[in-house]
């Protein structure tokens, strides 16, 4: 499967050291032609590093790059195109406002004496897309494409500059899952034709499908490199945390459903335009999983609970009480508090420090008229860094110097620290690593066994064995199945979200 | 002291430290910089005297800033203030003119500033106008109604006990400088120890992260606009006090000392960083240097230049200073 003669890329001993963190050490990686490698690590491993030395983005101190057998000085991001090396990042880098075509050849746009040279730049353009599989007119603008058309744009412009390494972060963490599976044909596809691959990913069952080979990376180290056949999902997870979170697995801990205690009882809800016709309940205690395909309405009928959404029929009950919030406030008042999906977007403020961002939803409870008091802060700082496990230099340092992980959990932090009843959490383990997800998950059991309730919702369904007591399944605008306990099963549920023997 | 403390703010982190004011270590070398260079060859500049008038110049540039970095800090901008100025000692003179009591006529235009701020920040919060358009219709309006209500003749305020609250000295220090030192103590504990304070960070840091955290942001934004509203028309007074009269061709050109004052200071023009002592460094850097061109006897065509080229020097000296500090933890 793999055409094995001499490599496209090979690294050899690269070390790179920031000041006071080692970021690689002596790392060798070799890559063929045609060969889509997935990489490893949990954030901060060094697979971001690694690729940037790669584009040319950062210089190793130590180590040599060849590519087709010669020493190459990779020295700014230039080089790494002239070499045939491309990135295709998380955060898109198209102009929504210009053609797609104008997109695709950004820069190097054809012309003919002076002026560009519209119709060849169309036309190459066209070819370029349809290569992808993908038939679009180049004269549109991209603002109209969804996030995987951009994307495959992106690589596409890639391959116009005569990329033959294609270097993936994260390509489908915001895609639909037929996106993705687009994605994963059209990346095949490219391998066949002879472009090498790097896929950075945490997403096992992509990987499976994907990759030829697996490079797993910890801690500035080169772990482990294998045919993806030949590794147990169960083996990478070990790879990946190393022998202090290896063994332990999945500690799935539930809760006594005999303390369930109904909260908040939904009924008929309609939330338009995608929810119809939703029945739920919510129980203290317990965590309450909310699985469905993205634009299954998820996110709206969280939005909805947390005063943020206006519900268009339907009703609500809390503790007995009719509830229609009509405002993130009121519901706040009731205690419902709601942490979004896009943590850097709406979170947390990045900038500020992560001392502040853990108060920010709860000022009234270390203020004293208005003037902080900085000793209850200080205190209530201290005790939710403690119980988060944050790992941090200085409680005033900026939330961005952070891992996503653990700007997560300030994000989670300072939920609670507003005292919530209901915590509701939109994909709040999005983009982060293994370990992390886990402290994540256990966050969650430790806030029900506190007596709140907690509504999980994910785009990754094998989330919610980890972590559930039961599970909801939204599909179509409506609950269309719940699972319970030693029920929750990856199968099961995939099953049930994606309508392989449901009702169609 | 705490009962519980963390290790982690026990411990004093040096760098920590540092890299949290490289601003301000930057600006206050930039300063000793400008006042050696000055020393030696502005002749007079290190008197006392000359020093005191410094601090009295800086006062109209300081007392708004300190306001304009609130609202700079919280995202926005307001380049209406120098016209502000000249309307408040306008109206402030006219209400003189016509009988009104000083101490009420000042109140009167205190309170009318801080409604013509609530005014761009309800604009702002609740229709989504850039504060940069409405400022620019104030600008442009607020000169104007003076204009007409003075016929752009100065209105001259027959009070001579007034001229001392902006010409006259407070324990050997210029009145309109000891209002500005007490109002930096103020702004500086508002903008670090009150909930209000934070919360101008945080909606200037991400507006919608703020809102989801159930931070007033509308009520943020219209109340950084009304302080700097009322800010803006103390000046005016002090301003109309110290010429002793109404003048509506006063300040001009202020709004952008002002501006230029703050983000010499370190506040980012696109919200959430900046504090109230980056801005103290900036006034003072702006004042010394003005005051110095003038005592060196360059041409005041050519102090156009200058100043142009040492507020954008000192800026970006400021910007690598803190990225090269920044970079190093």
């Amino acid at each position: 499967m793999v055409p094995m003669v001499e490599p496209l890329v090979h690294m050899r001993g690269i070390s790179k050291a920031y000041p006071g963190v080692v970021a690689l050490e002596d790392v060798s990686f070799a890559l063929a032609r045609g060969e889509v490698r997935a990489l490893l690590g949990k954030n901060g491993a060094g697979k971001s590093t690694l690729v940037k030395i790669l584009a040319g983005v950062e210089r190793p101190d130590e180590g040599t790059i060849l590519i087709d057998g010669k020493a190459v000085a990779l020295r700014a991001p230039m080089d790494g195109i002239r070499a045939g090396i491309a990135t295709v990042h998380q955060e898109l880098s198209v102009v929504p406002e210009l053609s797609i075509a104008e997109n695709v050849f950004l820069g190097r746009w054809p012309t003919r004496g002076r002026r560009v040279d519209w119709r060849r730049m169309q036309r190459e353009a066209h070819d370029a897309l349809a290569l992808l599989g993908l038939h679009l007119d180049p004269r549109q603008p991209v603002a109209r494409l969804s996030v995987a058309e951009r994307q495959l744009i992106e690589i596409a412009r890639a391959l116009s500059q005569g990329a033959r390494l294609l270097i993936l972060d994260e390509p489908t963490s915001s895609l639909v899952a037929q996106e993705a599976e687009t994605l994963i044909r059209v990346v095949r596809q490219l391998a066949e034709q002879g472009t090498s691959i790097i896929y950075i990913s945490h997403r096992m069952d992509e990987i499976r499908k994907v990759a030829h080979s697996v490079t797993i990376m910890r801690d500035g180290r080169h772990i482990a490199t294998a045919p993806v056949a030949d590794v147990s999902n169960r083996e990478i997870v070990d790879m990946l945390l190393g022998s202090a979170q290896g063994e332990g697995g999945s500690t799935r801990i539930f809760g006594q459903p005999g303390k369930f205690t109904p909260l908040l009882t939904i009924s008929d809800l309609r939330v338009a335009p995608r929810i119809e016709n939703a029945s739920l309940e919510i129980r203290a205690g317990e965590v309450l999983g909310i699985a469905g395909v993205l634009g299954s309405g998820r996110t709206e009928l969280l939005q909805a609970i947390a005063g943020l959404r206006a519900a268009h029929g339907g009703s609500m009950t809390l503790a007995g009480r009719d509830f229609r919030p009509t405002s993130l406030r009121e519901a706040r008042a009731n205690g419902i508090f709601m942490t979004p999906e896009d943590r850097r977007g709406e979170g947390a403020v990045m900038m500020l420090g992560i001392d502040e961002n853990l108060v920010m939803a709860s000022w009234g409870s270390v203020s004293r008229g208005g003037v902080i008091d900085r000793a209850a802060m200080r205190r209530k700082v201290t005790a939710s860094i403690r119980s988060l496990g944050i790992k941090l230099a200085h409680p005033g340092e900026a939330l961005g110097n952070l891992s996503g992980g653990n700007q997560q959990k300030v994000v989670i932090g300072k939920a609670l620290n507003a005292a919530p009843r209901i915590l509701l959490l939109d994909e709040p383990t999005r983009g982060v690593d293994i370990g992390a997800k886990r402290q994540i998950y256990q966050l969650m059991r430790d806030a029900a066994a506190d007596g709140l309730a907690v509504v999980f919702v994910s785009g990754e369904i094998e989330e919610f064995c980890e972590v559930c007591d039961r599970v909801l399944i939204l599909r179509g605008g409506c609950i269309t199945g719940e699972v319970e306990g030693s029920a929750i099963r990856t199968e099961t549920l995939a099953d049930l979200t994606t309508g392989e023997h449901g009702v169609h | 002291m705490a009962p519980i403390q963390s290790e982690s703010y026990q411990k004093f982190d040096l760098r920590h430290f540092l890299s949290g004011r490289a601003n301000e270590i930057g600006l206050l070398v930039a300063i000793l910089v400008l006042y050696a260079f000055l020393a030696a060859f502005a002749s007079n500049f290190m008197t006392l005297p000359n020093q005191l008038n410094i601090l009295r110049d800086a006062a109209f540039v300081g007392i708004i800033a300190w306001g304009m970095t609130l609202v700079l800090i919280s995202g926005e901008i307001d380049i209406s203030v120098g016209p502000h100025v000249a309307f408040a000692g306008v109206l402030l003179a006219s209400l003189a003119q016509s009988g009104v009591p000083l101490a009420v006529a000042a109140l009167i235009v205190i309170v009318l500033g801080a409604l013509i701020g609530c005014f761009t920040g309800v604009l702002r919060a609740f229709l989504d106008v850039p504060s940069f358009i409405v400022t620019l219709a104030l600008w442009l309006g607020l000169r104007g109604t003076a204009q007409v209500m003075s016929d752009a003749v100065p209105i001259v305020i027959m009070d001579f006990s007034f001229q001392r609250l902006g010409a006259g000295w407070f324990l050997g220090i210029p009145t309109p400088a000891v209002i500005m030192l007490i109002l930096f103590a103020i702004f500086s504990f508002v903008a670090t120890r009150t909930v209000f304070g934070r919360s101008v960070y945080a909606v200037g840091g991400n507006a919608e992260a703020a809102r989801l955290s159930a931070i007033p942001v509308a009520r943020v934004r219209i109340l950084v606009f009304a302080i700097t509203g009322a800010l803006a028309a103390l000046t005016g007074i002090l301003m109309a006090s110290r010429l002793g009269s109404g003048n509506s061709g006063a300040a001009s050109g202020l709004e952008f000392d002002i501006i230029a004052a703050v983000v010499v200071g370190g506040t980012s023009l696109f919200g959430g960083r900046g504090t109230m002592l980056g801005t103290l460094l900036g006034v003072v850097f702006i004042a010394a240097l003005v005051n110095g061109l003038v005592l060196m006897g360059v041409d005041p065509f050519a102090q156009g230049i200058v100043r142009g080229v040492v507020i954008l020097v000192a800026v970006m000296v400021n910007i690598i200073s803190i990225k090269r500090m920044r970079g190093r933890t």
